[in-house]
This record gives C-alpha cells, structure tokens and sequence, in this order.
C-alpha cells in the first residue's frame, strides 16, 4: 500500500505528459487528422442522403395532395354539371376512388437521427401507395435504387464508427506498453510511484479522447446545427436518440480498447500486437457478421418468394374464373355516359369494374397468410439476431446505431404494420360504400382515412439501445479482467 | 538454364520459409476453411433456387396452357410469370442477385417490374457482405497476399541477407521473379484445390447442355481473379523493397488494403451516383406516365379522332384494335425511359470499372459477377427478354380481340376464346448467354485489371531496382 500512494494526481501526470507526448508525435496527428476528414465525409454524405429522401417524400406527399384536390374539384364540376366523368377517373365512384386512381402513399419519415447511419434506407421502400388491391402488389421494394449500390452499401457514420474506428484505436494504441517495454521506458515509470494500471488508465484516457471527440462531438454539433436551421424537424425524442448513441459508440470503442490491453497485457512484442489485432478485426468486424448473417437466414430460412409468385397467379386465376360472368358484362357506360353520373347518393358501377373490385378482394384474402408468414420469419430472424449477436460487437453496434437512426429493419417493420393497419383502414371506409353503390361527395374527402405515422415508443428504443450497449459492455469488461490477471505477472523488461 | 535454376532455387527457398514461420497453414487454412464454407453454402442455395425456378415456370406455363375458354384480355391480365434462371455460377458469385428482383409478372398494360428480391427478407447484417467465394477472394484474398509476402524483402533487409544475396551478383529482378514465383505458388497450394472442387461443383450443378459454358466462364473467373491476386502480389513486393522496416511495409499495406477492400466500394458508389444521378420513383413514374398518356392521346387522336376513352365516337366493337394502338405506342416509351434508367447505372458502373486501374476490387468484382452471370448486363438481358415475351401475349391477345370484334356493338367482353388461341403463347423458354457474350460486356474491367496487373509489375520492378541493401 504505502508503495502506490494515491493515484488520482499521478493520473492527471500521466495524461498530461502522454497528451505533451502526441502533441510532439505525428502520428497522433495525422490518425487524428484523417478520422476527423472519414467523420466529416461521413456525416456531410448522411446529411445529403436524407435530404434528397426527405425532399422526395416531400414531392410524394405534395403530389397526394395535389391530386386528391383536383380530384374533389373535379367532382363538384361533376356535380354541378360543368364536367363530365369518364370510366376510369370517376371521383363520385368509391371503387374507382378505392383503386390506384385515388390512392394515397403511406410515408414513412425520416428520424432525427437518420443522417448517422443509413442502414436499410436505400433498400427498404419508405413509401407505399396503399389501394384496394392487395398488399402483395403494392408493397414490394422498389428497385429505382442500381443494385450495384446497394451490395456496396453507404459511407456514413455507422460505416466509419463500426469499421475504421477500431483501427484507427489500434493505429494509436497497439503498442500502449510493448513500446514502452522495448523502449526501455517502462522499467524507468514504474520505478515510480506509479501503478502500470494507472499508466494504462491515463495512456487510454488521452486516446479515448482524442478520437471519440469527433466521433461523437462533431456528429452531435453537426446534427444540432443542421436541425437548428431548419434542414429537418426537431423531435423531443433526439436528445435521448443522441444520448444512447453516444453511449452505443462509447462502448463500441471502449471494446476494442478493452481488446488492446488485453492484447498487450500478454507482453508480446508491438509487431505481434499489431498482427493479433488486425486479424482480431477481420475476424470480428469482417468475417462474423457475414457468418451471422448466413447463420441466422439459415436458422429461419424466408419462405419462398417463387413459391409467393405462384400462389398469387394461382388465387387470381380463380377469383377471376369465379368473377368471369361478372367480367364478360358490359362497360354499361359507353355512349351512355350519364350512366357515370351520381343519382340520389348512389352511382352504377359497371360489371367488369365490380369483377376486379370483388377478385382483388378475394386475392387479398387468400394472400395474406402467406404474407403474414413472411413478417413471422423476418420478426423471428431479428430475434435470433437479437440473442446471437454478441459474437461480433461490430454486428451489435452496426444494428444499435441503424435502429437508433430508425433505418434498421425493426422501424421499417413498423413501418410495414402501419402501412398494413392503413391498408385495412382504407378498405373498411371504401368496401361498404362500393358494395351499397354510395356515390362518393365531396364533403367524405374529408373523412378518407389518412396515414398517420406512429413513431416507434422511446422506451422501446431505450430498451433496446440499453441491450446493445450492455452486449459491447460485457465483453469489454471481460477483456479488461483478462488484461487484470495478465498484469498482475506482467514483466517490465 | 543457370538462371532458371537460380529463379527455382529462389522460389523454392521462400516457399519453404513461408511452410516453416506457418503463416501458410494459418492464414491459408482460415481462407481456404471459409471458401469451402462458402462453396457449400452457395451451392445448396444454387440447387434450391434453380429446381424451384424450373419447376415454377413449367407450372406457370401448364396452367396458361389449362385455361378454359375466357376473354383474351382477361387472359392476358392473369398472364404469366417469368423466373429469372440461376446460373450455376452464382454459387461462386451471388453479384447483384440478393438485391434485385428475380421475378417478373407478365401481365397486361404495364411493362412489370422484377420483384421480389432475396434482400427483402434479410436480416440487417447483409450489409456487411453476402459469404461467398467471390467476396473471400475479394476482400480477403489480398490481405492473404499481404500476410504471405509483406516482409519478403524488408525482413530480409532487417536480417542483413538481401545485402549478402545482392553481394553474390542476383539480379535484383531476378529475386524479384522469384519471390513472386513463391508467392504465387503459396497461393496456388491454397487456391488451385478449392478451384478444382469449385469447377466439379460447378460441373455438377449445371444443366446437361450448359455445363461446356459454365466450365468456360469458370475459367474466365479464375483467370480474372488470377490477374487480381497477381496485381497483389507484385504490390505487395514492391511496397516490401521500398520500406525500410517490415514494420512500415506492413502499415502500408494494411492501409492501401483498408481503403481498397474495405472504403473503395462505399465511396466510389456514392462518387458514381453524384456524377450519374438516378431519378426518384416519383419523378420516374411522374416522367413515364406522361408520356404514356401523351403518345395514347397522339394515338387516339389519329386514329379515332378524339382522346375520349369509349365515349360516343368510339365503340367498344373497336376495343381491340385501341389496345393494340395502345399497347404498340407504349413499348418505345417504356424502351426509352427503362433504358435511360439503366444506362444511368450502366453508367455509374463504368465510373467504378474505371476506378479499377487503382483500385483493382472494382474491377475484379465487376468482371467476376459478370462472369458468373449475376451481373446487371445479364439481368437487363433477362428484363429484357421477359418485357419482350409479354409484348409478344399482348399482341396475340390483341389481334385475337381484333378478328373477333363485337359484331352486336355492345357485347365486346362476352366473347370467349378457345384454349387453341392459349396453345399460340410460346414459353418463356429463357436461356443465359454464352461465356463468350460474358467476356465482351466485361472486356473493359479485364483490361482495366490487365492494365494494373501492368502497373503494378513495373512499380514492383522499379521498387526493387532501386531498393537499398540495408
């Protein structure tokens, strides 16, 4: 005891003189230099992604609207006489206001974190033009997006935090005491009052610092200011998102710093640290979450979509031979068309448009177990991501930062069960009104289910903040126990 | 005969070095356990999804086939499906596969879209990477190369040997040869079993008539991947006589391999897109949509004299010959708008194949899905093919409703056509292209890996030259 007087002010030294001796270095300065440009990039590439993606969601929403008012304008032209409707753009027919005619798009917005991780954004559609068909034909991923892009994926923030951060750590801190051994240096500090934890303590607190500051400081800043003017709406759940993804980095980082001591608590030379530890990297960061990707989608294959494909024709070849007489009747409205014209509150639908109302219906019905087995499988594969994910922490951060920034899969199937929640909602309004042949007015515009996004609760994204940090945590301490017992026999010479 | 002794003894001396430090049986092992990893993994899923595709579309064509009598255009409505086959290379390569649709509907009106694509029902992680044997010897296969050969000549310099070998009068060059004869032979121990195993499978997995070709692009893929690792090799040596320690070879090289394997890809996708930007959905359909309805309108007009869908002027006796105006209008609009699409990613593609000659990834991974037949180009080829058979339903339908127009004026959809008009249908009978057809469209990222495999000798070669002994 009396050997190692408190340490809290040999602490302070060590930081001091290991800040004094980075500042000399170039090392330091250039890792520090180059984290602060890949940061930059980054946050500036997350920054521009989500607003070309809000301004397109901004166009959908706008051409919505647009479109139902002109719609409504045109039904009162209708009504008053001045217009006439034609077959296919009737506003006053529920069936045709129910299809792709007057549907609307289910949007889904983007979170305030979203610039910091784009995760599935690109791949996942956040947009649906929800009609009375079924959902198999409308909510399918969109493939405007060049495949080539989306097996390369994005540089943002999560990028750079879950793959070069770790490097950049090892680039400052392989060689935390080998150097220092090989030096000779270390014999000479611990012939101090010195504790060699207290060394490493301060060693890594400068580090930390050094590199954490961008990582988490600037995107912090950055996303303060850019939502400050006006770039995107606030939201009182930002600073919550922002605290757990600072702690989601935090423990990101401290594992790999956890890996780093271990790995030079076993006293090996600084070569050999910087060898295990980039193949601790490839392992780890590389190769585990490919295996996990594979494991989990091997554990709970997806049903098959060739299959889905066949039963859809299948369903839709019997509703429409069931419908068939229906079909073969006449569009009653060609040469009459006062036949598209609204009477005391009710219109005349024709045969072959009541055929496709009825054989959507039925394709919905009969699909949708199905679909419902797709959700199940997805739901249980992030399940079992949820339980084995730990065995890569970049797999657990990479996810904690994409559900934080709401691109990950588990908002966006969220997003997938509003969407299918509107869609009911959409044929409740609409169905009885097609089956008792109500014309649609202007005054029920008002009263067309809209979609209203639902965010997901801030406690369960807590929640699940709080697991990823605690399954970087864990084996982070592990590590540094590791590093403990190593230690304690660690030989200065 | 002297010198070539010289290069074998070289050679064979390094080789041995590299048996003994067991970097070869760590390093290679780990690589050549994945690899296999991989090939199984790809080759159950080639099997499953090819018989499930086979067996799919002959359904979906006996079931056109059993139609019983009913209106063409409700016929044409239902239409059919077309699967897009899996190569039996994409056991080696998935490429673009996982994240673009292999399913076309083939109905009336609209030329479809490919959906249905494996990512959809993917967990998160697939962004890190899809394992397979392309993505090992992408990403990994240099780092292998690196782990083998960084201190080739630095270590040797540190140890004080090069100054004694170059004392006794060995070219530099000479050694030069011979250090990348034992690198590539290290990796020929590793490789050259996975690629005998890889062509069995690839033998086995292909149909009866398809197996000459699938060998042939096989070859191609291995020879690409060939020149890869070569440019590799001759990089690695080259940074390996220009540093002064191991130490600093290793750092260099770690480095150009983070930014190649690891940054290229992301970067250059974001690059590409900025220069050759893709339109958004909305302003895609808000474009194709307006057109279709000027060219129908133009149509309309010229043919019937008004624009007034079925109104007075236009019976429903004249349904069928409207449709085929119609549908005759719109296949040059949607030519035009699908294919400026695609020349836009064809274009951004060609950024990355360019970026190639310095980072050789790009290249390889273009050359290696085209080869393996999972590439855009195929894909188009495909999308393309399908567009073309629903064209061609469409327009049987089409004149099928023109012959049998409404006689009575106002009883157009009771008409029925017999099951011999469905019998007219061809099926989709859709064959991959040949490896030759594959290595055109990928000529340009072979030459562009050729030119760096070039590059990368002559900097090898100077940096050699030039080295210093201590």
């Amino acid at each position: 005891m009396s050997i190692h007087p408190p340490q809290g002010r040999r602490l302070l030294a060590v930081m001091r003189q290991e800040i004094r001796l980075m500042l000399a270095e170039r090392g330091p300065w250039v890792v520090g230099a180059l984290f602060l440009l890949l940061v930059a990039y980054a946050l500036g590439n997350g920054l521009m992604q989500t607003a070309k993606r809000d301004r397109a969601q901004a166009a959908v929403a706008q051409a919505d609207r647009d479109t139902r008012a002109g719609q409504r304008v045109q039904l009162e032209a209708i009504l008053a006489g001045t217009a006439q409707p034609t077959p296919f753009e009737n506003p006053a027919d529920p069936s045709r206001m129910a299809s792709g005619y007057g549907g609307q798009h289910a949007l889904l917005p983007t979170a305030p974190l979203g610039p910091v991780a784009l995760g599935q954004s690109d791949l996942f559609p956040s947009q649906y033009k929800v009609t009375n068909q079924s959902r198999v034909v409308f909510m399918n991923p969109s493939d405007i997006e060049n495949p080539w892009h989306l097996l390369s994926g994005h540089f943002d923030l999560a990028f750079v935090i879950v793959y070069l951060l770790p490097l950049l750590i090892f680039a400052l801190s392989y060689n935390l005491l080998s150097a220092e051994r090989e030096n000779g240096t270390l014999r000479l500090l611990l012939s101090q009052p010195l504790r060699l934890r207290t060394l490493l303590a301060g060693k890594l607190t400068v580090r930390a610092a050094v590199l954490l500051g961008p990582a988490v400081l600037l995107p912090v800043a950055v996303l303060w200011i850019a939502r400050h003017a006006g770039f995107a709406g606030a939201s009182s759940a930002m600073g919550s998102a922002t605290l757990w993804w600072a702690l989601l980095v935090g423990a990101y980082a401290l594992f790999w710093f956890a890996l780093v001591v271990a790995v030079n608590a076993f006293g090996a030379s600084s070569a050999t640290n910087a060898m295990v530890l980039v193949i601790a990297w490839v392992m780890l960061v590389l190769v585990a979450p490919v295996l996990l990707n594979l494991a989990v989608t091997r554990a709970a294959p997806a049903p098959s979509r060739t299959e889905l494909a066949t039963q859809q024709r299948v369903v839709t070849a019997e509703a429409m031979k069931r419908y068939q007489d229906l079909l073969g009747t006449e569009y009653q409205h060609v040469g009459h068309g006062a036949i598209l014209m609204p009477r005391n509150g009710k219109i005349e639908i024709a045969g072959r448009a009541l055929a496709n109302y009825k054989i959507e219906r039925e394709v919905d019905e009969a699909i949708r177990p199905a679909l419902d087995r797709f959700d199940a499988q997805q739901a249980r594969q992030q399940q079992l991501l949820g339980r084995f994910g730990a065995v890569s922490p970049a797999a657990v951060a990479y996810e904690g930062m994409t559900a934080l920034a709401g691109n990950g899969v588990r908002r966006h199937a969220r997003f997938e069960a509003q969407t299918v929640a509107y869609h009911e909602a959409w044929k409740a309004f609409f169905f009885p009104r097609i089956d008792a042949r109500d014309a649609f007015t202007p005054a029920e515009f008002d009263r067309i289910p809209a979609f209203a996004w639902q965010e997901e609760p801030a406690g369960l994204m807590r929640g699940q903040a709080a697991l990823a940090v605690l399954q970087l945590l864990v084996p982070s301490l592990l590590l540094f126990g590791l590093a403990a017992l190593r230690l304690r026999r660690f030989s200065v010479a | 005969m002297k010198a070539s002794m010289l290069l074998n003894w070289i050679a064979r001396r390094e080789f041995l070095e590299r048996l003994r430090d067991g970097r070869l049986y760590w390093a290679g092992g780990l690589v050549v356990m994945l690899l296999f990893t991989a090939l199984a993994v790809g080759w159950a899923h080639q099997q499953g999804a090819h018989a499930e595709q086979v067996a799919a579309q002959a359904m979906d064509y006996r079931d056109w086939l059993h139609q019983d009598k009913r209106h063409p255009h409700d016929a044409a409505h239902q239409g059919m499906h077309a699967f897009k086959p899996e190569p039996p290379l994409s056991m080696v390569d998935s490429g673009i596969n996982p994240f673009i649709g292999s399913t076309v509907w083939l109905q009336a009106h609209r030329q479809s879209e490919v959906k249905f694509n494996a990512a959809q029902d993917a967990t998160g992680l697939q962004r890190f990477g899809n394992l397979s044997v392309g993505w090992i010897l992408q990403v990994l296969g240099p780092l292998l190369v690196i782990v083998l050969g960084f201190n080739a000549f630095a270590g040797e310099r540190e140890q004080g040997i090069l100054r004694q070998t170059l004392s006794l009068g060995v070219s530099p060059l000479r050694l030069l040869a011979g250090k990348a004869l034992a690198l590539a032979a290290s990796l020929a121990v590793l490789l050259v079993p996975a690629a005998i195993v890889a062509a069995i499978a690839v033998a086995a997995g292909a149909e009866q008539g398809g197996r000459i070709d699938a060998l042939l692009r096989l070859a191609a893929w291995a020879l690409g991947y060939a020149v890869y690792l070569g440019i590799f090799v001759f990089l690695v040596l080259g940074v390996s006589a220009m540093s002064a320690t191991s130490r600093t070879a290793i750092t260099v090289l770690l480095a150009l391999w983070i930014g190649q394997a690891v940054m290229a890809p992301r970067v250059l996708s974001e690059l590409s897109r900025t220069w050759f930007p893709s339109p958004t959905r909305l302003e895609f359909n808000q474009q194709l949509g307006a057109e279709l309805k000027a060219v129908s309108d133009k149509v309309w007009q010229e043919n019937f004299g008004t624009t007034e869908r079925w109104g007075r002027d236009v019976p429903l006796s004249k349904w069928g010959i409207a449709l085929r105006l119609d549908d005759q209008a719109s296949y040059p609009v949607y030519d035009r708008h699908y294919g400026r699409l695609w020349d836009t990613w064809e274009q951004q593609q060609t950024v990355q194949e360019w970026s190639g000659l310095v980072l050789p990834i790009l290249a390889i991974r273009s050359f290696s899905m085209g080869m393996a037949g999972t590439d855009f180009s195929h894909h188009r080829r495909f999308t393309t093919a399908a567009e073309l058979h629903r064209r061609n339903i469409q327009d049987l339908m089409s004149k099928d409703l023109v012959v049998h127009a409404d006689p009575l004026g106002d009883r157009h959809f009771s008409y029925q056509a017999t099951p011999d008009l469905w019998a007219t249908v061809p099926p989709f009978d859709y064959h991959s292209p040949g490896a030759g057809w594959a290595l055109r469209h990928q000529a340009r990222s072979l030459a562009v890996l050729c030119a760096g495999l070039l590059l990368a000798v002559a900097f090898a070669a100077f940096a050699t030259v030039r080295q210093r002994a201590l």
